[in-house]
């Protein structure tokens, strides 16, 4: 430790305050950024695993079945046969109150106890009443004393949920109080009798699935078990289905990683560059150092101490910001989860600490490395008391081939690692090594732009044209770098927003086909729910009888347990126009629907091919309620409605296979000249009292869905407007610094009669001039990138294909953008030069 | 006129070495010459050719000599400084301080023995602007490992013999040329270096401030008995020295 | 015996099971019965209030109206080599609420059961008992008279040929038995209505077979035993509660080598007093009866066993029958056979030996003693 050398420094950060705020900030909001999304990944992923686990309890085994579960004559005759001594039934399904989604518990108190021991949360004695109740009492039910609170309801009292739309008396038997780690995960969970969840949950005679505890040797009771086992229900571990449910987001998560380090990239850019800077401003003084006997290595660590110093600070800060951050992430990462994946409820942040470590660490350690390159560079000033700059350039031009070289190597490299496989993570791998490309390969273009440019300039605005232009090529150590990190932040709001907007108008597109029908019907639920919700079928019956309606569509979406895995199954009775509302990528219309409509056959989504590594004519195995089928695949279709991929099936052959008859949507075909308004107030007219519904035309759908499509990708839009944050202080700080550092210079220009007015616009047009070459680089490496998105990223994490579209908008807001950012952050130096007397700026150097 | 130097003592308190300084312990034959150039050359580069600035230069200088070197503006006066003080090395030629071959160390090792036993006055002060006075003076203390209370008073005891002690909080920019300059001078014989190099030491200054340098820096020179190497381009300031050098055609002229 | 106090008790630990919790120790307390009353009431149930006229088999199935009700199997059983094996298997109802009840799940009911199953092996002098839960839903528990079936689970009792197979299994030990009856229903109480305390309703109908004979197998370990021996059926249904005084109870029956059969059970008092409505019986093998009220029966306690769960019970008994000659001395095959389920409570097999009109005679039989676990 040499204090004085260190008072040294840190007096000079202190004199330039801004700059360090910039570059903290930027650190900052870079760890923000991963933080949070790595905090409310976590938290999502915890509070999954708590409500997992309070719901499964201490079962090892579960026998679970089709889509309508299972007979519960099975755990009579499990029980009745000694087979399955310790076992207990469920019943369980989401309903609403008010705009909450809860999920109700349905439990038999007899063969609980070795489970979830729920009823022992019962908190005192005063409530004994409950519990002959909840057996005797139709529509009983306990809930948490918070969530009786959040309802406004006291114990005793009776009130109404909703489920799949359709009103259901409840009465609140009494209160539970879950122990402490557990109150979270248990804060949206209603709690009744097995006999009251059946009757609420209309699932008369059904279990959701059947929960076991086996010995840990138990070979021969699970074959026993098995044995016993009708066809279409199985046995399973306990841990199968809540893998395969976190499965189904991995990608997910994958994808908001990558985007969040984005983030942290163009931070770490920025503190590379205000380092840099601060190194050239004090090579006289490093020099000096050096000269009094500074030893390299102590000029080293230097300015390595300050870069790690600032980094310290930013990431700090950053973890708080992030925390406050991953608050509102949360929501959105939910209900993004709830959209495309199932129901989950996160009530609280989980301050994870290995999600903070993690973000610390590449905080600091990203730090490290930014600065390598700064330090080093200290820590070769010559012991000289004057030193020239053009010195420092001349070996920076030196640099700009083997640096091009580097980044063409480097892109070269990624298009290379893009050609193999399916990894998501060897995907944002290559868009990374691209990035590093570009940014190597930059300062060689900014070099050769200079020298095109600077004629043109001279002939637009003369000397000082020319001048503007000059500056920027004979400080192209910093300005290459500037420009490097405006380029790539721009470049990554093209490439996302022109994802997101080919996505966008390809699931417009596809949803223009899909939707054929007039009118669709649904039952009013929970988001995520749909293959629990079941339409009332007397209410089908009699919306069918309608005049003006030529045909009726149903659909009954529904997702398939096995052991390893959750399908999705949408089965469905077509109409004559439906058939034109499947757009097929494999397959021949022609053979394909005559197929469907007759033999033991499937259709699959691109997604869920992509997925399996499926194609035209090979074969899936399902286990249905009659044992395990094999359907061939007649064809693959187009679907953006899920991600894991989706298999259509004609209805009739589903219910020949399942004991289902339930039907979650219809779609209404009206005859010619019949009015879409009339047909739906008659349909609400009938379904009055009955059951809500949701009844749309086909234009309010998929204005629906696309309102759906945005709120879904609302957390990509939020990242992409940090990344663009995090760039815009980077910019702002690297180019501030760049004309602080000239004002010397700029003061002689001054002394020698250049009027304010005409000071402001040189800074101007060496600005502008930097952010429209960023701008026009960041062109391509966006659409580079989009397309990098587009054809990879999105089909490695969703499996979706998609059309680019390049909308014209998009590029001229990043040309906008880059332009604004850079003149924005020519303002404040150009003010100060311009306020500052000359004097007094030739002095300070 | 001139300053009060009462520096009684101060050369009875050595400096602790480092490790690293005991390594290039120098070892003092009083019979040889204390500074010995042999056959130095160096170009520039000028207008992308090399342009010769030593050209096979040699000469002496002796322990406590104060010497000044003479030349014209451009004649390399400036390199030859920075040869010796081991801040820029020669293209061809030895340069050998008190038995110990500084060109022939590298750049850590010449670091280290340029900080334990030379000292720096610039034309320009090159004071550390991010630093008090007091501090300036301690910064070559504390890289030569002085404890930091022994360093202080020290540090105080030359702010007082160029009569800055009630300067020691401020900032360079706060100070006057001159006093700047004698901060300078001060720093440069703080760590008690063997030898000082000073570089146009009153060329930025009016003449009664240079004056006040100048004399400060013989006297203090004197006391610490110095070894003292300075150049300049004026004859008055260098009639003042020992011996006179002059530096013509990459050649040492001694009179 | 066992009146409605163990009715009430049953559903005391209906209710004390609901709650009890392993994780939550200071939860598990057991209920007290006054407690467990409050959850529910009497009213809406029907009431033992007169002697009715019993039909069989009809009577040996249910009586819903009524809240509780039992099927209480004893025996003591015998290897061919004399090894000695004592076992309990009971099934309870109590309803949770008068009438049917209100809703379209199959599940929903308002009939609750109970099953404990005891198995004493003497010569191991090992003791184990075990306890089930169910409600009478989809075929998991219940009963039916026609033809006889009786089930919790896989414990069940049914009706085969002449007699009843008890079949019951958990873990590694099981028993299925042959039983068939050797005497018809014996009605206790006056033609069947056994008054438990003071007031029209307190009451239950009970009736016991005291002989049943038992033929079957024992499986314990792995290892399987050729048994046979007596086995005594008691049934008991009724509605009503207990005085508040009652605290538990000591319930003897005895098989005697003479052929008679011999029932008493006497109530206890929070004072350590004899409640008055304590009785018995005593049939004798050419069918006649002596019925056995508080002040026929001398009973004194020879002789206490600590139990490592806290609380004395006594084990050793002298009981004299002044009036009919009848002096016993009365101890268990094993001290250890305290069932430690969801209530606390010792019943296990003995053996008596003494005179009846000083010739020797000897007996088996089952001792039920509550009321001393805490």
């Amino acid at each position: 430790m040499k204090p004085i050398l260190w008072l040294a420094s840190l007096r000079h950060l202190k004199r330039h305050p801004l700059q360090m705020a910039l570059s903290i900030l930027g650190i900052a909001l870079g760890v923000a950024v991963v933080v949070a999304v790595d905090l409310a990944n976590e938290s999502a992923r915890r509070a999954f695993d708590l409500s997992m686990q309070s719901i499964t309890g201490s079962a090892t085994h579960q026998i679970i079945g089709g889509p309508g579960g299972l007979d519960e004559s099975l755990y009579a005759d499990l029980r009745r046969q000694g087979v399955a001594p310790v076992s207990a039934p469920l019943v369980s399904g989401y309903l609403a109150q008010g705009d909450q989604t809860l999920q109700l518990l349905g439990v038999d108190p007899f063969a609980e106890q070795q489970f979830r021991n729920l009823i022992s949360y019962l908190p005192d004695k005063s409530q004994e009443s409950a519990l002959p109740q909840l057996l005797t009492q139709p529509g009983a039910l306990l809930m948490t004393a918070a969530r009786a609170a959040s309802l406004g309801l006291q114990v005793g009292q009776a009130f109404e949920l909703t489920i799949s739309g359709q009103q259901r008396q409840a009465l609140l038997a009494g209160l539970y109080q879950p122990p402490q780690q557990q109150a979270a995960a248990m804060q949206d969970l209603l709690l009744a009798d097995i006999s009251t969840a059946q009757e609420l949950l209309g699932r008369i005679g059904r279990l959701s699935r059947i929960d076991l505890i086996l010995p840990a040797d138990g070979s021969s009771v699970q074959s026993a078990i098995e044995a016993a086992l009708p066809a279409g229900a199985r046995l399973v571990p306990v841990g199968s289905r809540s893998s395969a449910m976190q499965e189904m987001t991995r990608a997910f998560g994958i994808n908001l990683t990558a985007m969040s380090l984005l983030a942290l990239v163009v931070g770490l850019f920025l503190i590379y560059n205000t380092l840099s800077f601060s190194v050239l401003q004090r090579r006289e003084l490093l020099g000096n150092l050096r000269v009094l006997g500074a030893t390299r290595r102590d000029i080293f660590t230097l300015v390595l101490g300050e870069g790690v110093l600032i980094g310290g600070i930013g990431t700090l800060l950053g973890l708080l910001l992030g925390v406050l951050l991953a608050q509102e992430l949360l929501a959105l990462v939910t209900r993004t989860i709830n959209d495309l994946y199932f129901v989950l409820t996160v009530s609280e942040l989980s301050l994870d600490p290995i999600g903070m470590a993690k973000g610390a660490l590449l905080g600091l350690g990203g730090t490290a490395v930014a600065v390598l390159a700064p330090a080093s560079e200290a820590a070769m000033s010559p012991p000289r008391a004057v030193l020239n700059r053009s010195r420092v350039e001349g070996s920076a031009r030196r640099l700009l081939l083997p640096l091009g070289m580097t980044g063409v190597v480097c892109i070269l490299l990624a298009l290379l690692l893009l050609l193999p496989g399916h990894s998501l993570i060897l995907g944002f791998f290559a868009l990374f090594v691209l990035i590093l490309g570009f940014s190597l390969f930059t300062p060689a273009v900014v070099a050769m732009s200079c020298r095109w440019a600077a004629p043109l300039f001279g002939r637009l605005f003369g000397t000082l044209g020319r001048m503007a232009i000059r500056g920027v090529e004979a400080s192209l150590s910093r300005t290459g770098v500037a420009i490097a990190a405006l380029s790539i932040a721009v470049s990554a709001t093209v490439g996302m927003g022109v994802m997101v907007d080919s996505f966008r108008s390809s699931v417009q597109q596809w949803l223009h086909t899909t939707l054929q029908a007039d009118i669709y019907i649904v039952p009013l639920a929970p988001s995520g729910t749909s293959s629990e919700t079941v339409l009332d079928p007397a209410l089908i019956t009699a919306i069918e009888q309608l005049p003006g309606i030529s045909e009726v569509s149903q659909g009954r979406p529904v997702k398939l347990q096995s052991a390893t895995a959750i399908t999705r199954l949408l089965a469905i009775r077509m109409t004559q126009k439906s058939y034109a509302g499947i757009e097929l990528l494999e397959g021949d219309p022609e053979t394909v629907w005559p197929r469907f409509d007759r033999e033991q056959v499937v259709l699959i989504s691109e997604p869920y091919a992509y997925r399996h590594n499926l194609r035209l004519g090979d074969q899936i195995q399902l286990e249905t309620d009659r044992g395990r089928r094999t359907f061939q695949v007649a064809g693959v279709y187009r679907d953006y409605s899920s991600d894991q991929g989706m298999i259509s099936m004609r209805l009739s052959l589903y219910r020949q296979l399942w004991d289902d008859e339930s039907i979650y949507s219809i779609g209404l075909y009206l005859q010619p000249g019949v009015d879409t308004a009339t047909i739906a107030g008659e349909v609400a007219a009938l379904a009055a009292g009955k059951q809500a519904l949701r009844i749309r035309s086909t234009r309010a759908l998929l204005e629906a869905s696309l309102e759906t499509f945005d709120h879904t990708f609302a957390i990509t839009r939020v990242l992409r407007l940090l990344v663009i944050g995090v760039a815009f202080i980077g910019i702002l700080s690297a180019l501030m610094a760049l004309q602080l550092e000239r004002a010397r210079e700029l003061a002689v220009l001054r002394a020698t009669g250049l009027t304010p007015g005409q000071l402001w616009g040189l800074v101007t047009a060496q600005t502008g001039f930097m952010g429209l070459i960023s701008g026009l680089l960041a062109l391509p490496l966006g659409l580079l990138l989009a397309t990098l998105l587009i054809h990879v990223i999105n089909r490695r994490a969703f499996g979706w294909s998609m059309d680019l579209i390049v909308p014209g908008g998009v590029l001229l807001d990043a040309l906008l953008l880059a332009v604004a950012a850079a003149l924005l952050a020519g303002l404040y130096p150009a003010w100060r030069m311009a306020q500052t007397p000359p004097a007094r700026a030739l002095r300070e150097e | 006129m001139g300053y009060e130097v009462s520096l009684q003592g101060v050369s009875a308190k050595l400096p602790p070495m480092t490790k690293e300084s005991q390594k290039i312990q120098m070892n003092s034959h009083k019979t040889q010459p204390f500074i010995q150039l042999q056959n130095l050359s160096r170009s520039h580069l000028q207008g992308g050719y090399p342009q010769p600035v030593l050209a096979g230069l040699n000469g002496e200088i002796q322990h406590g000599e104060s010497v000044a070197l003479l030349g014209r503006s451009g004649c390399g006066k400036s390199t030859l400084l920075n040869l010796i003080g081991g801040i820029d090395q020669p293209d061809g030629g030895r340069i050998i301080i008190d038995g110990v071959a500084i060109t022939e160390l590298d750049e850590h090792a010449r670091t280290l023995f340029r900080r334990r036993h030379i000292g720096f006055v610039y034309q320009l002060f090159n004071l550390v602007p991010t630093l008090t006075v007091e501090e300036n003076l301690l910064l070559p203390l504390e890289l030569n490992g002085w404890p930091l209370n022994r360093g202080r008073e020290r540090a105080r005891e030359l702010l007082q013999a160029v009569n800055l002690l009630d300067k020691v909080a401020s900032f360079p920019d706060q100070l006057s040329g001159g006093e700047q300059q004698r901060v300078a001078v001060a720093r440069a014989l703080v760590h008690q270096p063997d030898l000082v190099l000073a570089d146009e030491p009153t060329g930025s200054l009016d003449a009664e401030s240079g004056e006040q340098v100048l004399a400060l820096l013989e006297q203090l020179v004197a006391v610490e008995q110095r070894t003292l190497l300075m150049v300049t381009h004026s004859q008055a300031v260098a009639e003042r020295a020992d011996r006179i050098l002059t530096l013509a055609d990459g050649q040492l002229d001694s009179r | 015996m066992r009146t409605l106090l163990i009715g009430l008790l049953l559903l005391a630990t209906l209710m004390g099971w609901w709650l009890h919790s392993h994780q939550q120790p200071a939860e598990a307390e057991r209920f007290s019965v006054g407690g467990a009353l409050g959850g529910i009431p009497a009213e809406g149930f029907k009431r033992a209030i007169e002697p009715r006229s019993f039909r069989f088999p009809q009577d040996h199935g249910a009586h819903p109206g009524f809240r509780n009700e039992w099927w209480y199997f004893t025996g003591n059983l015998r290897t061919e080599q004399g090894r000695h094996f004592g076992f309990q298997l009971v099934f309870f109802r109590t309803a949770l609420a008068p009438g049917e009840p209100q809703g379209a799940s199959p599940w929903r009911t308002h009939q609750v059961w109970m099953a404990h199953f005891a198995l004493t092996d003497t010569e191991a002098e090992q003791f184990h008992a075990f306890e089930r839960f169910n409600r009478e839903a989809i075929g998991l528990a219940g009963v039916k008279a026609e033809p006889f079936a009786l089930w919790l689970d896989d414990w069940s009792v049914r009706e085969q040929d002449d007699g009843w197979l008890l079949s019951v299994a958990e873990g590694d030990l099981s028993l299925t038995l042959k039983l068939t009856p050797q005497r018809p229903p014996l009605l206790q109480g006056s033609g069947g209505l056994s008054q438990k305390s003071a007031g029209p309703g307190n009451a239950s109908y009970y009736y016991s077979i005291p002989r049943l004979r038992a033929e079957g197998e024992v499986s314990l370990h792995g290892q399987r035993y050729q048994v046979s021996g007596l086995s005594w059926l008691d049934r008991e249904w009724g509605t009503s509660a207990l005085s508040e005084e009652q605290t538990g109870w000591d319930w003897f029956s005895l098989q005697l080598d003479d052929g008679s059969d011999l029932m008493f059970y006497r109530l206890r008092h929070k004072d350590g007093s004899i409640d008055p409505y304590s009785a018995g019986s005593w049939s004798q093998p050419d069918g006649s009866l002596i019925k056995l009220a508080a002040d026929d029966v001398q009973l004194d306690v020879l002789e206490q066993w600590a139990s490592p769960k806290g609380g004395r019970y006594p084990l050793h008994w002298r009981l004299q029958i002044p009036g009919h000659g009848l002096d016993l001395r009365i101890s268990p095959v094993i001290d250890n056979q305290e069932l430690d389920l969801i209530i606390r409570y010792w019943e296990g097999a003995i053996e008596a030996s003494g005179t009846r009109n000083d010739k020797p005679v000897r007996g088996q039989g089952y001792l039920e003693l509550t009321g001393y676990g805490e």
